[in-house]
């Protein structure tokens, strides 16, 4: 009879890092959280400490060369973890800075033992582990012996069933680094800096026996402490598309009949159209149209005076709680902050309806790290959030351009399950708008290019222009009547 | 403030109630020395030997600055946290000086790290130093 071991995840305390590490945090797990200065190694240790460290499971907290403890005492007061009551109850601080100025790690190492043994923690935190390093290589003996001491201090540390982290400055991954190998874990974190924005980034580059998530993971640092940004989780089985099609009223009856009887529940529709065609009034619309049927909606705003664009049904439905409204104007956003924002607001109000107005301002506020991604960023917003159910609508600027039908400034038509393109027109001296339905997946729709004007109760649509020719060009001519054909 | 005008009482208090009544010069020097001996214990482990030194010496400064008539014990005492030092130079003061200098000196050093770490914080570390009654968790707070 064999059964495998188990190991126990601890909750790190840090919202969204348990995901990012596949789980949690394995216990008696020996870390490494190495970054450049000024990148939030100390905060996240203080964070998981905080959160980790009971009377039980008390943590030891060595300081060595790095920032005097004074300081860091001083400065990590400043965020809402830091707790006075559990120091020297159930975490203590050690400071270690005359072992390591001595330059002699055994001596270190059994400075580190000693404490271990004497309090018996169940967290042990270095901090900084680099001076250590540096300490030793100081000595006049060049041969200083860190692997050695890192292997020792790692199965030491296991051993007496303490979960581990070392904290140092490292600015190269590619170094070849003993610790990087004995290491059970490596929390990588960085500061993303182009132009002037910076973007703090996470990556678990290693976890030993851990689903994690691959890839960089954006964070911030707030007064809570630190909040990582994990990836949506997708359902990786979707539902199959219902038969027959359950579809949701637009608002605007005409064009529930050129969509084909209505937007397919769950899919997301793009409405491309100029500046001033009505793309916010129509997505308006739509979210009214759902509160009148007791749904919830929820809308992600991202220009620059939200309130100055809004119009008045949309206040009172935000007014009311029947639409959430998803306005961060962070600097700097990754498109998972945004989409964490808009899960949390729909989960909040179990939302059936959501609009993005408008991947052009999204794009904007995006920080300029992730416009290279923008179409992976949106495919992956879009995928986040159909998966749940929901619909959605997304607006898109689209610059008049009559030489050619485009869709989307981004290439992103593909993305979406349906779009609708809306288009200004000049006959007989004045700007008329035409809309015209052009793609609904799995589902007949109007090839109509339909007349629509605005006014207080919303978009009308009227009819066809069928005597003119050439509308797609902005410059329709009046269809010549062929003689020949008579 | 008014939290550590209390930690100001009790830290004469506690001096007081360690001197005894009826102290006499060797006493009171004792008391001070020994209370500063239990702050060095309670924080040298956290912030290091030279962070309790760094301390000490910028509280006698500021005791200086604050009491110009303390200014001349200060003199006497140059560099490093020596609290035989200290004692000596107490001993050659009147008791009523000695005590004025001791409860001046441990309050400014309360008072200074309270502006650098927090009241509560502060309170959490030196609690055992004011409160030797409790000294069954106070001595496992100063094993080193």
């Amino acid at each position: 009879m064999s059964t495998k071991v188990t190991i126990n995840r601890l909750a790190t305390g840090v919202p969204g890092l348990d995901e990012v590490l596949g789980g949690g945090l394995p216990e008696f797990s020996f870390n490494l959280i190495a970054g450049p200065p000024g990148c939030g190694k100390t905060t996240l240790a203080h964070q998981m400490m905080f959160a980790l460290a009971t009377p039980e499971r008390p943590a030891l907290f060595f300081t060595v060369l790095g920032e005097p403890p004074l300081k860091m005492l001083r400065y990590q007061q400043q965020f809402d973890f830091f707790d006075s009551d559990a120091i020297n109850q159930s975490i203590r601080y050690i400071n270690l800075a005359d072992d390591t100025l001595a330059g002699d790690l055994d001596e270190v190492l059994r400075r580190i033992v000693s404490e271990v043994e004497t309090h018996s923690p169940g967290l042990v935190f270095v901090d900084s582990f680099r001076s250590v390093v540096l300490a030793s290589q100081t000595q006049n003996n060049p041969n200083n012996n860190l692997p050695q001491f890192v292997q020792q201090l790692g199965m030491l540390m296991t051993t007496w069933q303490a979960t581990t982290f070392l904290i140092g400055e490292y600015f190269s991954e590619t170094d070849a680094n003993p610790i990087f190998t004995v290491a059970d874990g490596l929390i990588w974190l960085r500061q993303s800096v182009q132009r002037n924005s910076m973007v703090r980034k996470m990556e678990i580059m290693k976890m030993r026996g851990q689903p994690t998530l691959p890839g960089l993971h954006t964070f911030r640092i707030a007064a809570s402490g630190i909040k990582v940004f994990a990836p949506a989780p997708l359902n990786p089985v979707e539902a199959p598309l219902e038969f027959p099609i359950r579809r949701l009223q637009t608002g605007v009856p005409q064009l529930d009949d050129m969509l084909g009887g209505g937007l397919p529940r769950g899919y997301s529709l793009l409405v491309a159209g100029p500046s001033g065609s009505g793309k916010s009034i129509l997505a308006a619309t739509f979210l009214a149209e759902g509160a009148r049927n007791g749904e919830t909606g929820v809308i992600a705003v991202f220009e620059q005076r939200p309130n100055h664009s809004q119009n008045a049904t949309l206040t009172g439905l935000i007014q009311s709680g029947q639409v959430g409204l998803v306005d961060s104007r962070a600097p700097d956003l990754s498109i998972d902050e945004i989409v964490q924002l808009l899960l949390s607001e729909i989960t909040r109000l179990g939302a059936t309806r959501v609009v993005i107005d408008s991947l052009s301002g999204f794009e904007l506020a995006l920080a300029p790290t992730f416009r290279e991604d923008f179409r992976e960023s949106l495919s992956r917003m879009v995928t986040a959030l159909t998966s749940l159910g929901v619909s959605v609508l997304l607006t898109s600027e689209l610059e008049d351009r009559y030489t050619d039908l485009r869709f989307s400034p981004y290439g992103t038509a593909f993305l979406t399950d349906a779009i609708i393109v809306q288009r200004y027109i000049e006959v007989q001296s004045r700007l008329l708008r035409i809309m015209a339905v052009v793609k609904v997946r799995a589902s007949a729709h109007s090839d109509e290019l339909r007349l629509y004007s605005i006014d207080d109760n919303g978009l009308q649509i009227g009819g066809r222009l069928p005597d003119q020719e050439g509308l797609l060009g902005g410059r329709p001519t009046r269809r010549r009547v062929d003689h020949d054909d008579a | 403030m008014s939290t550590l005008r209390e930690e100001g009482r009790q830290i004469v208090a506690s001096l007081a109630h360690r001197a005894g009544s009826n102290a006499d010069r060797a006493s009171i020097a004792q008391a001070i020395v020994s209370t500063l001996q239990e702050m060095d214990a309670a924080l040298m482990p956290i912030i290091g030997q030279q962070g309790v030194v760094a301390l000490y010496r910028r509280s006698l400064h500021l005791c200086a600055s604050t009491h110009p008539r303390l200014a001349g014990t200060y003199d006497g005492l140059q560099a490093g946290m020596d609290l035989n030092a200290l004692k000596s130079v107490l001993l050659e003061q009147s008791e009523a000086d000695a005590l004025f200098f001791g409860e001046a000196l441990l309050t400014t050093f309360y008072g200074l790290l309270t502006t650098l770490i927090g009241p509560s914080l502060t309170a959490r570390l030196l609690r055992g130093v004011w409160e030797p009654s409790l000294s069954d968790t106070s001595s496992q707070e100063h094993s080193p």
